[in-house]
This record gives structure tokens, C-alpha cells and sequence, in this order.
């Protein structure tokens, strides 16, 4: 409906980058999980062929959004929160939403289930591309632009922390501020927030004890190596033996049961095992080109809104990029958030590979 | 419009570098995690892939002076098991418990516990190697021979205090095997094979060797030909006394080396979970502390000699049986006592008012000098678990009486190893040696001596002189007075009896004496200082010359033969005037001797003949021995035309 026959050739740099972290998570995802897999499944391929399947399936999404022309989004932004927000609030009740790893945040039944926070994050974007892009000026005021701005994330933040998942509530903040630093909200207001923010993020963590654990763990995670610390632990035994050049592929150690889901949100930990430290700052470099490139299709948008809305997609995708690898080399404390185009998983890599295909969509009508 | 555009643009460019930047940390974080905390981490987790099944090391061996091996290992291999190798438990547990002894579901239990490794304790641990080969024959998956061993000391109760014991896991418990286990213990060694956290192997990693690292030898200062002498000496005087307990000591008073100690009760190491604690517990010869009687008067003759305070033989003295001490009537052991006399004679009867009057001219200030600088009060120091110190009036508290009693060897407590260390120091010209019993530390496959442990010379108490004053009063006790017993033909042994009642509650025991002697030879340069005590020996008279005295002369006897000693000329000849001692008689010549002429001969032996005929052949002993009257002269006859009858 929306395609339109002359439309010109997406940016093809932007679709290697993304097939190449695609192609390294495709061969990390088996190698990582052949063990596991094996044993649980007797199937060494079990993960691998799932996240083929999904890969294919997120690919084709991937090009097929990059067809659908961005404006649509413009259109459909405020229909799309509200369905966000309504799947977001079913899933926090009991019966409705499925707990798993700790978390109310699934919803659907068996395979086709989804997590709605991730959709979230999508809707949130496209809602503050279309809002701010039509209220620019308003932004450098509190009362009347980043007062209510704000406080539609922290509705979503909320929702999202109901689940509990703060991995996912921290990137879609992240994101948000960061595009309504784009937009041109004031300096001072940032400075006012982000002192309100990091007083905010204290009492979070504060009011539930297990997050405090978990920071405590990722201070010393000796302290406690079989409960809290265990997951950073094994993530570093695998990481520090990698050396510069690694284990050599399929030669890791530690997904022979020690470290937990290889595959999922610790997989960049058998990367720096097997592949080492080269290897792991290939992947970072990827990243880093698929954030200059996302950046660079965002300076030469056609629009406001186009910017807004590309800026949001690769500032997504970065956050988490770091809030992960910072996870799993104990930078930061255990937040469960996936490793984008490279952990195992549907519901993100279709749902990644998608908004990418917005990206494209985008890089169409840039000047690049 | 247009300028808000470009802060837009600002903005991106702003957040791409900001964006970059945190790339950058996350790959130099990446970075030091693989080569700043590498190696860390690397160990760590080696550890945690790592399974050990541990190699133990030999324990080192306990070693005579002469090499002779006094505590030593038998291989005795321990099984264990890994667990998640197992393949059929069920199976493996009725093969296990057929070949151990073992309950099947003990075995299963053991094989399907949750554990990396699992000793199959106690069965499987330390067996016979016979059962170790059953069990490779078997060659069950999972189930490893790891190479142990089991102490082993092949002389049982020999010298049992001293060597003590170690337990199960090769460590030391007891004794020597205590005091040195650090040394003779070892470094375990390892194989290490790398497993996945469900217990079984990981492919393709070889396993890694680490091989334990064994203990070293302690070679000690014991002389085993000496200690056998001393412990044959102690069974007979167990068997012939029934006492409550006996010590025993043999020291070379030149530099302090024990040569030989043991004490009655004693017990087989590798049995020691069946005896008493208190028996293993008190090595008696260094534990125990009572009144030491009159062997003590060695030290107040020897302070009165240093002090010029007496001259031996031109000083008399007159004992009337009794001496009045601050109100009370202290009396000698002789009733009556033994009249006018040198003080070589008080010396040699042991005569208790003579050393009153000794210890009188000291004073309590110079007695109790001597007595500390002699080592009493405080422990010598010796390489063993368990040492007494002993007590000593505290010197504001004595008064005459004490100081009186004291001088003779009452009210005061002493362990044996200080009279040892104190008697050595008299007698060597008056060096007080450090008592100590390990010699050197060996390396147990080269030989190498790795560490040697030195003679430690604390003071010097008295003059070459005074020592040699007192070398000769007491050979003269053994030649002429309470010590007769002891005498060596040729060795010109000196001592000192003692007999010292003991006391419980504060209060001395009727009829029950520590009997003691303490003795040296030769007496011209004192190669070795021997103690015996007996604890209440029975249906005997309880004088330490008559019970312990014999015993260091038997023992004494040994060593000349043993170190070698030559027969000294100038020794103070024996005198036999006692009716505890009579005079020996020289067995004469019997050989040839028709049956007949025998009758005229035999004035105070007896005969036990055997063989048939009129002729003696034989004889034992041989003539020209001295021996006791009334002793046993075996003698075989035979004919002399059986010769001939043969030769047909």
C-alpha cells in the first residue's frame, strides 16, 4: 500500500554491517550452544536452527519494512503507543502475563509469545519522533515540553518495572533522553535531571534487595561466587583465558555447563573465549560502524521526524550494545538485557532486524 | 527553524562521539579483563574445571644414626571414584563391595554421591596391593588407584615415645612423627584432568601431572644397638619387678645427644587407637616429675666442691643417724647413721646429714644458684612433645628445712631428662648441653643431608677441676659404695643411687619409692650418661642400688662393647664387703676333669650337668669368668671311648 515504485536504493553499507553481526551471531549462537543443546535436547543444532529460522524471519521483516515508506509510522505513531501500552499492562497480570527468568514480561502462548516491552521501545520512538519533531520548540521549555514528555517514559518505565526488567526500562530511557537531547531540550534541564535521575536510579535500586545483591556482586562478585556473583564469575572465566587471539572457535570451556544460557545474554562472553580479545573488538567495531552509519543517515534525514525517528532506532540499539558488554565484563551490574543481532532469541532478533529495516527505510531518502 | 535544525545536527555529532567513546571503554574494559586480570582468572577457572585425584607423597623415613629404619612406609594404594564417570552404578557398587569387603549400598552410596571425588572410606583406603590389582583388573571407568602408603615401624614397641605415630592421612599425631611432621610430611602432588561442570572429562584438554613431593628423612641421634640394650633391660626389669612404670635414658655428655630412651608402659604405634591416651600422651623420660632422691646430691656435692666449701677426703664428718633442722630431725637412711666419716665416705653412703651439712655451708642463695644454672626449674629444650619443668621452692620461701631437704634431693621436683642434662654437665667439666634427639634432615633419594641440627651448649656451670672431683667420688660410689651394682670390669663406671618415696596428696606413700640411678663411664672422659628409674618395683627391696643400679650396669656393659670402649687401667678397685654384694668367684678350669675330682671343686657353684660319662668337654662360662656365688655352671660329659666307638 504505502510502496512506493520509485523509491530510491537503501544505504547498502548499513544492510553489510547488519548481515555481518547477523552472520557472527548465526556461527556464536550454535557454538556457543552445541553443548547445552546437546544435552537438554540431543540436538546440537536445536539453538542454531531456531535462530535461523528467526534470522530468516527478521531478515524478510527487515526488508520488507525497509519498503514501507517511514511516514507511516508518523501516522500510526499514537494508535501504536496505545496498543503498546495496552499489551504493557496485560502482561504485569498474573494469568495474563508468563514469569520467565524472574520476570512477568511474556505474553502469548508457546512460541508465537512476545515480549511487549520490547515493542515498547519501538512505540515510545516513533511516538517522541512524531511529538518532538512537531513540538520542537516547546522542548526548551519544562513545563509545557519536557514535563509531560518525561512523564509519558516514566509511565512506560514504570509499566516496564512492574515486570520487573530494568535492563529493558534503563535502554528505553536511555533512549528516549537521548533523543530528546537531539531535539534540543536545554543543557541545564539535563543537568537538573540527570541529578534527579541518578537520585531516582538510587532509590530504585534501594527498594528491592535484590538488585542490591546484584550490585554488590558486581562490585566483588567473590563475595558471593554461588549466588549473586555467579553468573559475572563464570562470565570472567571465560573472558580472561581468551587472551588476545582466544581459544580458537568451539574451543570454549566454560559453555560445558558452567556459564548458564551460553547462548543468550552472556554470549559475548564465549565470543571473547573463543575468538579473544580481537575477536570481541571486531564485534565493538560493527557496532561502532552501525552507529556511525545510523547517525549519519540521521544527520542527512530529510526531515525532522526522519532524524528524531532514525536517532531513536540506532540509539536503541547502542545502549543496549554497551549496557551488555559492560554487563558481561562486570562493568556494570546483571540487568538480563540481550546483545542485539547476536544473542539467542526471537522476540529480539526479528523485532532488532525490523526497526533496522525503519533504518533502511530512512536511509532511502538521505543524502548520505 | 533552521537553526534549531543545527543544533540537531550538533547534537548527533555530540552524541556519535559520546557514542564512539563508550565503545572505546567497553573494549579497553575487554581488554583488561583478558590481559590485566588474565592470569587471575585463568587460575581461577583452571580450578574450577580441574578435578584432582591427589598423589600422596612419601612420608619421610625415621632413620637410627647408623641408618637403621625405625619408622618407615609400606605402599598401601587408595581407591577413589569420580562419580558422574560411573557408568552402571548399580553394577560397579557389587563389584567394588565384592572386591573391598564392603556393603553394596555403603559402595553405591559412595559411587552415586554428589561430589566431584570420592575417597571409599575407610575400605578403600590404604589396601593391600593385592586388592589394588583386583580392582585394575576390573578396570571400571570412574574408578582411580591412587598411589598411598601406610606407616609402618618394624620394631613395634621399640622406642614408641619418642617415635609416636602418625594417622591415616599420613600425618604426624604423636612424638617424633608430630614434633618433625612438617618435615617428614611431603608436598601432595596431583593428576588434574579438566571436567565440565557436570563431572565428566572435556575433550581434547590433556590432563596435567604434579608430581608430591616427598618428605625428608630424619636420621636421629639414637643409637638402635644402644636403645635394644636398653629396652631387653627394661622388659627383664618389667617382668622381674612388676613396677608401676620404669624410664630410662642414655645421653652422650658431650654435646647432649640422646642415645637411647625408653619407658615402661609403653605400646605399639600402628596399635595406638587401642591405648590408653594416657599411656601414648607421657613420654615419661621427659613428662614425668617427682622428688629425684638422692641422685641430686651429684649437684650439691658438685656446687660445694666449685664453692672450695670441702675437701673429700681430708674433711670429716660424723653422722649420728639424725640432723636437726630448723625444729625437725631430719634423718639419715642408715638408722643409727654411719658415724665418723670423710666426706668422700658421706658421698659414697649416700649419708643424708653429711649433704645437710654440704648445703649448710653453700646457703640457700648459692644452692639454689647452682641447681638453676644446672637446668632445674625450666624445661632443657628438648626436640619432644610433652616436656615437664619441674618445681623448685621459690627462693623467699626457703628456709632452713627446705634448704636442708633440698640439698639431699627432697622437696624438690625434677623431670629425668633435666637430671641427665645436669649429671652431663657435672661430669664433662661442666658444660650444660641441650638435650636433643634429631641429628640431621635427609633428602630420602640422594642421601644429601639437608639440614643438620648442631650440639647447643647453654653455659658452663662448673671447672674442668670440680668435674673432675666429682667423676671421682662417684666412681667411688660404684666401686666401693651404694653403687656397686653398676660396675663394669674395665668401663670404671660412676653414679648415684637414689630413692625417693613418693608422695600423693602432699603426703609420701608408704612403701612406695621411685628407685633410681644415674651413672657414666668411663669415668676418666665420660663418654655416656645412662638414668633408670622404677617406679614401685615389687617383692624387692626398693633401693635404687638394688633395683636400678644393675640395670645401668647391664646396659653399660652393652655400650662398651658397642662404642667401642677400651678397658681403663687406674680405675678404683671394687670392694665387696656387702652382703648385697658379695665377692665374685673365678670360675676355674673344668675341662678334662674326671666327675670325681668335681665334688672337691665345688665350694659355692652349682652344677647342671648333661650328656653322659665321667669327662667334662665343655664348660660355660668359660674359666677365668667372675661370676656370682652360687651361679649355675653348666657342664656336658662325655666319654671318652665313644670317640673311639665312632671311629669304627
Amino acid at each position: 500500500m504505502a510502496k512506493n515504485k520509485q523509491q530510491p536504493s537503501p544505504d547498502i553499507f548499513l544492510v553489510i554491517v547488519t548481515l555481518s553481526l547477523l552472520t557472527v551471531g548465526l556461527i556464536m549462537v550454535y557454538s556457543s550452544s552445541a553443548i547445552w543443546a546437546n544435552y537438554k535436547f540431543e540436538d546440537a543444532f536445536y539453538f542454531a536452527k531456531r535462530q535461523m529460522l528467526f534470522a530468516g524471519v527478521g531478515v524478510l521483516a527487515m526488508y520488507t519494512i525497509s519498503t514501507i515508506d517511514y511516514w507511516v509510522w508518523k501516522k500510526y505513531s499514537k494508535t501504536i503507543l496505545i496498543l503498546c501500552f495496552i499489551l504493557l499492562i496485560a502482561v504485569v497480570i498474573p494469568g495474563i502475563g508468563m514469569v520467565r527468568g524472574g520476570a512477568r514480561s511474556w505474553i502469548g502462548v508457546g512460541a508465537f509469545s512476545i515480549q511487549p516491552s520490547e515493542f515498547m521501545k519501538f512505540g515510545l520512538i516513533c511516538f517522541l519522533a512524531k511529538y518532538l519533531s512537531e513540538n520542537q520548540k516547546l522542548i526548551t521549555t519544562f513545563k509545557s515540553g519536557l514535563l509531560p514528555t518525561l512523564t509519558l517514559v516514566f509511565v512506560a518505565f514504570g509499566l516496564i518495572m512492574l515486570q520487573p526488567d530494568l535492563g529493558t526500562g534503563a535502554v528505553l530511557v536511555a533512549t528516549c533522553v537521548v533523543m530528546i537531547f537531539i531535539s534540543g531540550a536545554r543543557i541545564s534541564h539535563f543537568v537538573w535531571l540527570g541529578m534527579i535521575g541518578v537520585l531516582g536510579f538510587v532509590g530504585l535500586i534501594l527498594s528491592a534487595p535484590y538488585r542490591i545483591k546484584r550490585i554488590i556482586s558486581f562490585i566483588d562478585p567473590w563475595q558471593d561466587p554461588l549466588g549473586a556473583g555467579f553468573q559475572i564469575i563464570q562470565s570472567l572465566y571465560a573472558i580472561g583465558p581468551g587472551g588476545l587471539f582466544g581459544l580458537g572457535l568451539g574451543q570454549s570451556r566454560q559453555k560445558f555447563y558452567y556459564l548458564p544460557e551460553p547462548q543468550t545474554d552472556f554470549i559475548f562472553a564465549i565470543i571473547a573465549e573463543e575468538l579473544g580479545f580481537i575477536g570481541g573488538v571486531f564485534v565493538i567495531l560493527l557496532f561502532s560502524l552501525l552507529l556511525w552509519r545510523g547517525i549519519k543517515i540521521a544527520l542527512s534525514a530529510p526531515d525532522l521526524f526522519s532524524s528524531l525517528l532514525a536517532t531513536g532506532i540506532i540509539s536503541m540499539v547502542s545502549i543496549q550494545v554497551i549496557i551488555n558488554i559492560g554487563v558481561v565484563t562486570g562493568l556494570f551490574p546483571v540487568t538480563g538485557i540481550t546483545l542485539p543481532f547476536l544473542s539467542y532469541g526471537g522476540s529480539s532478533l526479528t523485532l532488532t532486524l525490523a526497526t533496522v529495516g525503519v533504518l533502511l527505510n530512512i536511509s532511502r531518502y538521505s543524502k548520505i | 527553524m533552521r537553526a534549531t535544525f543545527f543544533t540537531v545536527k550538533k547534537r548527533l555529532v555530540v552524541s556519535l562521539i559520546v557514542g564512539l567513546s563508550l565503545f572505546l571503554i567497553i573494549s579497553i574494559r575487554l581488554g583488561y579483563v583478558q590481559f590485566a586480570l588474565g592470569n587471575f582468572l585463568t587460575e581461577r577457572a583452571e580450578d574450577s574445571w580441574s578435578r584432582n585425584v591427589p598423589f600422596e607423597p612419601q612420608r619421610g623415613d625415621i632413620l637410627d644414626r647408623n641408618d637403621v629404619k625405625l619408622a618407615t612406609n609400606q605402599s598401601a594404594p587408595t581407591i577413589f571414584v569420580v562419580p558422574r564417570q560411573i557408568e552402571n552404578p548399580t553394577q560397579v557398587a557389587k563389584q567394588l563391595s565384592d572386591v573391598l569387603g564392603m556393603p553394596v549400598q555403603k559402595a553405591y552410596k559412595h559411587i552415586t554421591k554428589v561430589t566431584s571425588i570420592e575417597r571409599l572410606h575407610p575400605e578403600g583406603r590404604k589396601v593391600t596391593l593385592d586388592i589394588a590389582n583386583k580392582i585394575r583388573d576390573l578396570d571400571i571407568k570412574g574408578v582411580y588407584i591412587a598411589e598411598d602408603s601406610r606407616r609402618y615401624y618394624p620394631y613395634g614397641k621399640y622406642l614408641s615415645h619418642v617415635l609416636g605415630f602418625a594417622g591415616i592421612d599420613n600425618q604426624g599425631l604423636m612424638g617424633l612423627e608430630a614434633y618433625y611432621d612438617k618435615e617428614l610430611k611431603g608436598e601432595e602432588g596431583n593428576v588434574r584432568f579438566f571436567s565440565d561442570a557436570k563431572g565428566k572429562r572435556m575433550p581434547k584438554i590433556a590432563d596435567q601431572y604434579q608430581s608430591p613431593v616427598d618428605g625428608l628423612d630424619l636420621r636421629l641421634t639414637i643409637d638402635s644397638r644402644i636403645q635394644t640394650a636398653i629396652e631387653r633391660e627394661l622388659d627383664n626389669a618389667e617382668a622381674l619387678y612388676n613396677p608401676e612404670g620404669i624410664v630410662a635414658i642414655a645421653m652422650n655428655p658431650n654435646n647432649g645427644e640422646i642415645l637411647g630412651m625408653a619407658s615402661r608402659p609403653s605400646f605399639n604405634p600402628i596399635e595406638y587407637q587401642t591405648v590408653s591416651p594416657e599411656i601414648y600422651n607421657r613420654n615419661l623420660p621427659v613428662w614425668s616429675t617427682y622428688e629425684p632422691g638422692s641422685t641430686f646430691k651429684i649437684i650439691t656435692l658438685a656446687a660445694a666442691l666449685e664453692e672450695n666449701l670441702v675437701n673429700l677426703q681430708k674433711d670429716n664428718f660424723h653422722d649420728g643417724g639424725s640432723v636437726e633442722v630448723g625444729g625437725a630431725h631430719l634423718h639419715c637412711w642408715k638408722s643409727g647413721g654411719h658415724g665418723s666419716q670423710t666426706f668422700l665416705e658421706v658421698v659414697q653412703n649416700s649419708c643424708n646429714p653429711g649433704f645437710v651439712e654440704l648445703g649448710d655451708r653453700l646457703g640457700k642463695a648459692k644452692l639454689f644458684k647452682y641447681i638453676k644454672d644446672f637446668g632445674f626449674g625450666e624445661k632443657t629444650g628438648i626436640d619432644l612433645q610433652g616436656e615437664g619443668k619441674g618445681i623448685l621452692f621459690k627462693l623467699d620461701r626457703v628456709g632452713p628445712l627446705e634448704a636442708a631437704t633440698t640439698a639431699f634431693g627432697q622437696g624438690v621436683s625434677v623431670t629425668p631428662i633435666q637430671q641427665v642434662a645436669a649429671v652431663a654437665a657435672v661430669v664433662n667439666g661442666g658444660y650444660l648441653y641441650k638435650p636433643y634427639i634429631a641429628k640431621e634432615l635427609v633428602d630420602s633419594k640422594t642421601g644429601t643431608v639437608l639440614k643438620k641440627f648442631t650440639p647447643e651448649m647453654k653455659r658452663k656451670v662448673i671447672s674442668e677441676e670440680t668435674s673432675k672431683q666429682v667423676r671421682y667420688a662417684l666412681e667411688s660410689v660404684v666401686a666401693q659404695g651404694t653403687g656397686k651394682n653398676a660396675f663394669v670390669d674395665g668401663l670404671r663406671v660412676g653414679g648415684k643411687t637414689g630413692t625417693a618415696q613418693k608422695v600423693k596428696d602432699g603426703r609420701y606413700m608408704e612403701n612406695n619409692y621411685i628407685v633410681s640411678f644415674i651413672g657414666f663411664a668411663p669415668a676418666d672422659k665420660p663418654e655416656v650418661v645412662i638414668y633408670v628409674a622404677v617406679d614401685h618395683p615389687r617383692d624387692t627391696l626398693q633401693f635404687g642400688g638394688t633395683v636400678a643400679a644393675p640395670i645401668v650396669g647391664n646396659i653399660m656393659k652393652d655400650i662398651k662393647q658397642i662404642l667401642d670402649i677400651k678397658s681403663r687401667k687406674g680405675a678404683i678397685a671394687k670392694e665387696y664387703n656387702s652382703w648385697l654384694d658379695p665377692a665374685p668367684i673365678i670360675v676355674p678350669n673344668f675341662v678334662g676333669m674326671d666327675k670325681s675330682k668335681l665334688q672337691t671343686q665345688l665350694v659355692e657353684l652349682k652344677i647342671e650337668a648333661s650328656g653322659s660319662g665321667n669327662i667334662v668337654k665343655f664348660q660355660s662360662p668359660a674359666p677365668g669368668t667372675k661370676v656370682k656365688p652360687n651361679s649355675k655352671i653348666r657342664l656336658f660329659f662325655d666319654e671318652e671311648k665313644n670317640d673311639k666307638l665312632k671311629k669304627k
